[in-house]
């Protein structure tokens, strides 16, 4: 029923982010990247991609983080765009994927302040999509009670901020802890969200956000080793919204080392029906991207040459975020479009840092989109 | 000078081949060898020349692996110190000087003098505004304090006056420190420090506001506040909390004198700092007049050097290293003009060997290239709209140039918006040179203006058949005198019904025998059945006009058959197609012009047997072409409904002419024969010469013709399966069959459209104007009718000259695209997209 109607109000915004979408780089760009020389190639062949012009206006000698910058900006200035025209429920959708961008500069907000750097060095570091008017103001906070008495209080964030009240002080441990309960809070009130706007979105979205939650489920566990977090607080942290709940999470709970966590994994992250559907030609690939986490688990390595385990997640997220586009009549695509930038962003700037730092044996190991 | 660019005027105009505007001009692909020291002034004439388009021999290397992409790269460079420069002329609204005139490419050594000027009037214009800013800084700085000592002043002024309070707050204040604030959204900050407080006397106090400028020009509100507290540890958390929202903290002296004391500081020092202030915007000044006099003059040179440079990338490096090798297609006619460029090139770089134009051979088909001028450039993009004419095709546009406006003026014929759309055309093109030079930014404006041409030829074919319509805002005038006159008395009009009161042909009172000489007669403005006798004539006229344009259509296809040798195709479709269109619809044209002439009013005619001729040809006998047509293809006989049974009626004759039914049966066979003939004729033809000749010897597509070096040569085009031309031709066949019935019928919208047309304005006069008119008893009717013509006239130009003007607009492309060019044009061509500074200047300066 929803869908007839889409076109109405998002329909606009969606032709123009998969016209977006289609200006994500090519392999074959990729493949001539990495052939540059110097950060000027680099510029000139970006020039003949979607990216035009967008280093026209820098003085020269470039370095890798007017890049990322002008990267940055290009992407910002496209998702404030599509913000400004949206409407209900859409720009709901896309602040609460602007969330995300907050809690992380308020993580980075307080650990700077905590180590004594200067506001005015913190602030140009900050995801400007995440931004908000009383970001400023956090290094005034010294618990995480006054943290959101003082700041959060007034901010989109504060009904996920419910959970790490308390009169502690602000120390390392205690902010990781506050950023992963303000993910878990984000995460599963996001889930929750997309599943309340129902149809294609929750199929799509829910899809990714498990995913999400499993990743960061996993990844908090393996971290966690061999520091004072204890096992019960570590529980606490786990998102709730992924495949691995109920109970992969309390066996991941449980978990004492890497083997173990990889044994879990193997029970889970089954591929979706229509997703074997549409690679069902090739069991291989689905083995590959689609196969359970443990597949994840096994073609990761710590030896060079080697994926590690975090390069496999991004692979399977952006494989994830590509199929988001098979389907039509979705807010998935704002997410994922933004999602698959991000992932050029940082492709960009890796081959950028490998090519200024002449370090080109690893240049190699960005993730290619398409 | 002058005498140089007079003969680059006429080797411009060069001559015109054999078929000059109707065909796209020959071209060539030609090999380029140019000396490596001699190729960038080549270029560069090319470019200024602008008939040459060259091709990409390296289409596999990257971008930034090119020969050339330093000198890109550089002027890269430049054109952005240039844009920076700009910026800062734009910011300071000094008017750049923009002669229009046109600098040569510069000598590649002038770039590194180029490169120095930028350099150094970058550095330069860094450093002022780095001044600036911070003297800027410093002023606000200091602003912001005077403001500050001001309102403290007052503030403390006024507290003294209320005694009890004095006393309050001094005891409270006596230990504390007193930080003014000075902050952008300060009231907001007030109230946020208020909640943080807890039992401290904070005494927020939003002073009044202060204008500020920011360093980036924009205009920033500030407010005033001053907060009380107590103790160190909230010292350092109102800090907190104001450095958090930006506000500014100024320390405050504790006595009046010390405040009036420091405020004289402050006044000095801002005077000192107005006039270093002055000193540097008076520099910043100069710098920038003089940059913004050579500006443009030197974003033409630059931009220049890039294009040359882009283009040398696209060259081979021959073997020896010694030359470049180019390839481009150029006009055929114009070889020699570029020869004389490329020479007046090698002089110029001091090169010994000059450089060679060979032409190669191609299967490629070469780019479309149609020369233009200024009027005939809006038809022809009208036509490139559609599809590129392919190469060689005959080109539509020069036909257009009548046919279009004309048809349009069919559908919007009224001399009255006629003349206004003309005369706002014709002030268009007056005012060309100004109009053009200024750059228009609506895009909707620039359209309009590029089709000037078009709007008042449409404009001025309106104003004739507006003649032929008798139609002026909807009313006719008597110029020339009408035929008609009332033959009725006085007393016979005022007893009758108007209604029922007939000016009968046949009457020579009434009607004079002799039609108006020009268009329609006046009288038929005040007929009840005006509508009536247009929509026949209209009708008919459409039809006619139709039938004719797709005829010559069909008929301009002969000359495509002709240019690309398919003389089989003469016989196998033209002849074919042109009998079917003529025998069927032809013949329907043939019998409106027959009905036309043949029939008419006779005088004083009996209704015996001696005036059968005169009662077969009068009015009542007239017989309905509708059925004549149907009954043709029905193959009826007409004749026996036709007899009437009023006086004289029994003469009538259902068909015009004696033998016309035998004629009609024959012309349907013809027309009906003609579908299997295009149907079969052409597959047959193409089997039989399969069959004489086997597969095994491929006609010279592997021949010796020499492959060019870059770019596949295309091949030559394999042949079609049988099967698959037998398709072909069912689908063509069918297509121009059905093409021929709908395209006709379509033609139907001429007369619809100026229907539609003449009633609106109709309409418009009798609902607005008329009722304005009929105001006259008072005085205050004519400011009504002030007020109501104006409602007129702005309805009359919105909807009846823009909206309808479009709408008819429309119909006519569609006309000639679909109707009249699917007769003949294919259209799968490309277009010639040469290598010109002008073109490549102007779009650059369109992005700007």
């Amino acid at each position: 029923m929803r869908d007839w109607l889409f076109n109405i109000h998002d329909g606009y915004l969606e032709s123009l982010c998969r016209g977006f979408k289609n200006g994500i780089l090519k392999n074959n760009d990729y493949l001539n990247l990495v052939q540059c020389e110097t950060l000027e190639d680099l510029k000139l062949h970006l020039q003949s991609t979607d990216y035009g012009h967008f280093l026209a206006n820098e003085a020269g000698p470039l370095s890798v983080t007017t890049i990322d910058d002008r990267l940055r900006d290009k992407l910002v200035l496209e998702m404030q765009h599509i913000r400004n025209h949206s409407v209900e429920p859409l720009s709901t959708f896309i602040d609460y994927i602007t969330y995300g961008y907050m809690i992380d500069n308020i993580i980075l907000l307080i650990t700077g302040t905590l180590h004594q750097r200067p506001l005015s060095e913190l602030l140009p570091k900050c995801h400007p999509l995440g931004s908000f008017e009383q970001m400023e103001a956090i290094h005034v906070a010294s618990t995480p009670a006054e943290l959101y008495s003082a700041v959060l209080v007034d901010t989109p964030l504060a009904p996920f901020f419910v959970d790490c009240i308390s009169e502690q002080d602000l120390d390392e441990m205690n902010i990781e802890i506050i950023r992963n309960t303000l993910y878990k809070a984000y995460l599963e009130s996001f889930y929750g969200f997309c599943k309340s706007v129902g149809g294609t979105t929750a199929d799509v979205m829910c899809e990714i956000l498990a995913f999400e939650a499993d990743r960061r489920a996993i990844i908090i566990t393996i971290n966690s080793f061999g520091t004072e977090l204890s096992k019960d607080d570590r529980s606490k942290l786990y998102p709730r919204c992924g495949k691995l709940n109920p109970d992969g999470i309390a066996a991941l709970a449980r978990a004492d080392d890497y083997e173990q966590v990889k044994a879990v994994a193997e029970y889970y992250g089954v591929s979706t029906q229509w997703e074997r559907v549409y690679y069902g030609v090739s069991t291989q690939w689905e083995r590959v991207y689609y196969g359970e986490y443990r597949t994840l688990f096994d073609e990761a390595g710590n030896n060079p040459g080697d994926k590690t385990l975090e390069d496999k997640f991004f692979e399977r997220e952006v494989r994830l975020n590509i199929n988001a586009f098979l389907q039509q009549f979705h807010y998935g695509t704002f997410y994922s479009y933004l999602k698959l930038k991000e992932q050029e962003c940082r492709n960009i700037v890796w081959i950028a840092e490998c090519v200024s730092q002449k370090h080109k044996a690893k240049i190699d190991n960005y993730i290619p989109i398409w | 000078m002058a005498g140089f660019s007079y003969q680059r005027l006429k080797e411009r105009g060069a001559t015109m081949s054999e078929w000059g505007l109707f065909r796209s001009e020959e071209m060539s692909l030609c090999q380029l060898f140019l000396q490596t020291e001699a190729a960038y002034a080549c270029v560069s004439e090319l470019g200024e020349l602008g008939l040459v388009q060259f091709r990409d021999l390296n289409p596999d290397v990257n971008a930034f692996q090119r020969k050339f992409v330093n000198e890109v790269r550089r002027c890269d460079e430049m054109e952005r110190k240039l844009r920076y420069l700009e910026k800062e002329i734009k910011k300071d609204g000094i008017p750049m000087l923009d002669t229009g005139e046109n600098p040569e490419a510069p000598q590649p050594r002038e770039m590194i003098d180029l490169e120095a000027t930028f350099e150094k009037l970058e550095n330069e214009l860094k450093e002022v505004n780095n001044n600036a800013e911070t003297l800027k800084k410093n002023f606000l700085e200091l602003t912001e304090l005077k403001h500050i000592l001001q309102k403290t002043q007052t503030f403390f002024d006024e507290e003294a006056q209320y005694h009890y309070v004095t006393h309050q707050m001094s005891e409270a204040n006596r230990d504390d420190e007193n930080a003014q604030l000075l902050g952008e959204d300060g009231m907001q900050a007030a109230g946020q420090s208020l909640k943080l407080g807890d039992g401290t006397q904070h005494v927020p106090d939003g002073i009044q506001q202060a204008l500020l400028t920011s360093d980036e020009g924009d205009q920033v509100y500030k407010s005033v506040f001053i907060i009380f507290f107590q103790g160190e540890q909230l010292k350092t958390r109102v800090k907190k909390i104001c450095e958090g929202f930006r506000a500014t903290l100024y320390p405050c002296p504790e006595t009046p004198p010390e405040r009036r004391e420091m405020k004289m500081g402050v006044m000095t020092r801002i005077e000192d700092l107005n006039t270093v202030l002055a000193q540097t915007q008076d520099h910043r000044h100069r710098v920038l007049v003089a940059a913004a006099k050579n500006i443009r003059t030197w974003f033409v040179k630059v931009r220049k050097i890039k294009a040359i440079y882009h283009t040398l990338n696209w060259f081979n490096l021959d073997v020896t290293q010694k030359c470049l090798i180019a390839e481009c297609w150029v006009p055929s006619a114009d070889t020699e003009a570029i020869q004389l460029a490329l020479r007046r090139g090698s002089e110029r770089s001091g090169s010994s060997v000059s450089p060679v134009l060979n032409s190669i051979q191609t299967r490629e088909a070469p780019p479309t290239y149609n020369r233009t001028n200024k009027f005939t450039q809006g038809f022809q993009e009208l036509v490139d709209a559609y599809g590129v004419a392919s190469y060689r095709e005959m080109n539509p546009a020069p036909y257009t140039i009548i046919t279009f406006p004309f048809l349009f003026a069919v559908m919007f014929g009224d001399f009255g918006h006629g003349a206004l759309m003309a005369l706002m055309a014709a002030w268009m093109v007056w005012k060309e040179k100004p109009l053009g030079a200024k750059k228009i930014d609506n895009e909707i404006a620039s359209i309009f203006f590029g089709g000037r041409y078009i709007i008042l030829l449409m404009g001025l074919f309106s104003i004739y058949t507006g003649f032929i319509y008798n139609d002026i805002f909807s009313k006719s005038v008597n110029v020339l005198g009408s035929s008609w006159r009332n033959c009725f008395t006085d007393e016979e009009v005022h007893h009758h019904d108007a209604e029922t009161l007939l000016l009968p042909p046949e009457n020579r009172t009434c009607f004079y025998g002799t039609p108006y000489p020009f268009g329609f007669d006046p009288i038929w403005q005040i007929s009840s059945n005006r509508v009536t006798f247009q929509n026949a004539f209209k009708m008919k006229i459409s039809v006619l006009l139709g039938v004719l344009q797709m005829l010559f259509g069909v008929l301009l296809s002969v000359f495509n058959y002709r240019n690309f040798k398919q003389f089989s195709d003469l016989v196998t479709m033209f002849l074919p197609q042109v009998l079917f269109l003529l025998c069927l619809f032809g013949w329907l044209c043939m019998l409106c012009l027959l009905k036309w002439t043949m029939y008419s009013a006779p005088f004083e005619v009996g209704s015996g047997p001696e005036d059968a001729e005169a009662i077969r040809y009068g009015t009542h006998c007239a017989p309905s072409l509708l059925l004549i047509f149907i009954n043709m293809f029905l193959l009826k006989d007409m004749n026996a409904d036709a007899k009437g049974t009023g006086p004289g009626e029994k003469y009538c004759d259902g068909y015009l002419f004696d033998g016309q039914k035998g004629f009609q049966s024959f012309l349907l066979f013809v027309g009906v024969m003609c579908i299997p003939w295009m149907l079969l004729a052409k597959p047959i033809l193409i089997w039989r010469q399969r069959r004489q000749q086997p597969h095994s010897e491929l006609p010279e597509t592997n021949g010796d013709v020499a492959a060019p070096a870059g770019g596949g040569g295309g091949g030559g085009h394999d042949e079609e399966e049988f099967s698959e031309v037998c398709i072909h031709q069912a689908i063509h066949t069918v297509e121009y069959v059905l093409g021929s019935v709908s395209h006709t019928a379509s033609y139907l919208r001429l007369w619809a459209l100026s229907l539609a047309h003449s009633q609106l304005s109709e309409v418009l006069w009798t609902m607005v104007l008329v009722r304005g008119l009929s105001m006259t008893r008072e005085f205050w009717g004519g400011i009504v009718l002030y007020v109501i013509f104006g409602a007129w006239a702005g309805l009359t130009v919105s909807i009846l000259i823009v909206m309808e003007g479009l709408s008819a607009f429309l119909h006519t492309l569609r006309l000639h695209w679909v109707e009249f060019q699917s007769k003949f044009y294919k259209g799968e061509g490309y277009i010639f997209a040469p290598f010109s500074f002008e073109i490549i200047l102007r779009e650059a300066d369109s992005e700007d």
